[in-house]
């Protein structure tokens, strides 16, 4: 059965989508055949990457950034790599559980496995469509500064790049087919910045306070009036954003 | 649009529960079952007599099947949030408890009551510890200013609950702070 190649998998070594190849390679054990190489330069052993995420799950990673994504003012880093892995591992659980109901012979007790697989397939689909969806929210809601920003760019996946830049573009040409042609051309702007009013172009305000929960002992951090704070492990404060804004890219706190 | 207007400004009590069910928590199976692996892990085998390690969601779905009996956790008894209620009433800080306790706390009073000692007395104790924290939590907001506010042992739900008011004050008086430099 495809469930204990999947335990074994698991057992293996996290399953082999978790790690990448990189890590795959650097935890092998050593092969018999490997002879020393004698003039390899020595190096002191490789200095693990700072990855507070260590003993989390993929599952565990995307519920956090999932959290994190709906609680920020401004759009983080695209999880390609994280979803594909859950991905992956959906189509995988839903196979074991299709193969297993075609099965007649299958037993009473695997009923219970099944109905369970799938329970936790759907909440896990339910996160990863909820994650997707703040994210488009957001591109949707700051389209046209995306498409002038480079920086937010970076942050996006390439489909919502195309998905920014297409949706701005649409937008653009509704506005100025229903109302902007019609006045005079000095007033048909999209993107003034005059003083005392915001800019015309929507940015996320990353002034805007949110909850921190500290994931680990954290760097002091500048606040607004001037003052140091240092967070401990397990702290939890409201703040602006912006002030916290490298922790969080960094995973040393997380948003609640 | 993409995101329901109720779900943009904070989680939502279910959302909260649904991330509080992946936690672990201890269940007496009543079926047997091989280690099976799940996509947040590997869980079993159950062996009917002996205790096992599941998350809350599946112990929930096995215990409306009438398939487990829950272990209650060790702080979801009369004693324990007696004393915490204790503390809550005398000092003027939170007193310390499970970061989701208030959702964990709900979903095993709904499903498994049954298994819990004494669940009217736990029920009725809950309710006075939040009372008491909420009346913490609206002095709080006096302490509030444009820079920061630490809040230790508040908990996910309370957090959610004070989250709109808390966010939309601060970020006001941060406006307001800073008007000074760029007015002459």
């Amino acid at each position: 059965m495809d469930w204990d190649e999947e335990y074994d998998l698991l057992a293996a070594g996290g399953g082999a989508a978790e790690s990448s190849f990189i890590e795959r390679v650097r935890n092998a054990l050593p092969d018999d055949d490997d002879l020393p190489i004698p003039d390899a330069p020595r190096r002191p052993a490789p200095i693990p990457l700072a990855q507070p995420t260590e003993d989390e799950t993929p599952l565990q990673q995307l519920i956090r950034h999932w959290i994190n994504e709906r609680n920020c003012p401004d759009i983080l880093p695209a999880q390609e790599e994280l979803l594909v892995t859950i991905l992956d591992h959906i189509r995988r659980q839903s196979q074991t559980v299709q193969l297993l109901r075609d099965d007649a012979s299958t037993s009473e007790d695997e009923h219970v496995r099944i109905m369970l697989a799938q329970t936790e397939m759907e909440r896990v689909k339910f996160i990863v469509r909820s994650y997707i969806r703040t994210r488009q929210y957001k591109i949707d809601k700051y389209a046209r500064f995306i498409r002038t920003d480079a920086e937010v760019q970076r942050r996006l996946t390439a489909g919502e790049r195309d998905h920014a830049s297409r949706y701005a573009n649409i937008l653009d040409r509704h506005l100025y087919k229903c109302v902007l042609q019609s006045l005079p051309p000095e007033q048909a702007h999209l993107d003034d910045s005059p003083g005392f009013v915001p800019s015309m172009i929507t940015q996320p305000d990353k002034t805007r306070p949110v909850f921190v929960h500290a994931l680990q002992d954290c760097p002091p951090i500048r606040l607004p009036d001037g003052t140091a704070l240092e967070m401990q492990k397990g702290h939890i404060s409201l703040v602006p954003y912006y002030v916290v804004e490298q922790l969080v890219a960094r995973g040393e706190v997380e948003l609640v | 649009m993409a995101l329901q207007e109720s779900l943009r400004v904070s989680l939502t009590p279910p959302e909260l529960e649904l991330i509080a069910c992946q936690q672990p928590i201890e269940i007496v199976p009543l079926i047997s079952m091989e280690r099976t692996a799940f996509i947040s892990g590997a869980y079993g085998p159950l062996r009917p007599p002996h205790k096992a390690t599941v998350p809350i969601w599946m112990a929930l779905n096995l215990k409306s099947k009438k398939k487990c009996h829950i272990v209650a956790p060790e702080w979801l008894n009369v004693e324990f949030l007696q004393d915490r209620l204790g503390r809550e009433t005398s000092q003027p800080g939170f007193s310390d408890l499970p970061f989701r306790f208030a959702e964990v706390s709900k979903v095993l009073l709904d499903v498994a009551s049954d298994d819990l000692e004494n669940p009217d007395k736990i029920r009725s104790l809950l309710k006075n510890l939040r009372e008491a924290r909420q009346a913490k939590c609206r002095d709080g907001l006096g302490t509030l200013d444009h820079s920061e506010l630490s809040l230790p042992n508040l908990c996910s739900m309370e957090i959610n609950e004070i989250r709109p008011f808390f966010v939309q004050s601060m970020h006001l008086l941060t406006q307001l702070q800073r008007q000074p430099p760029t007015a002459p």
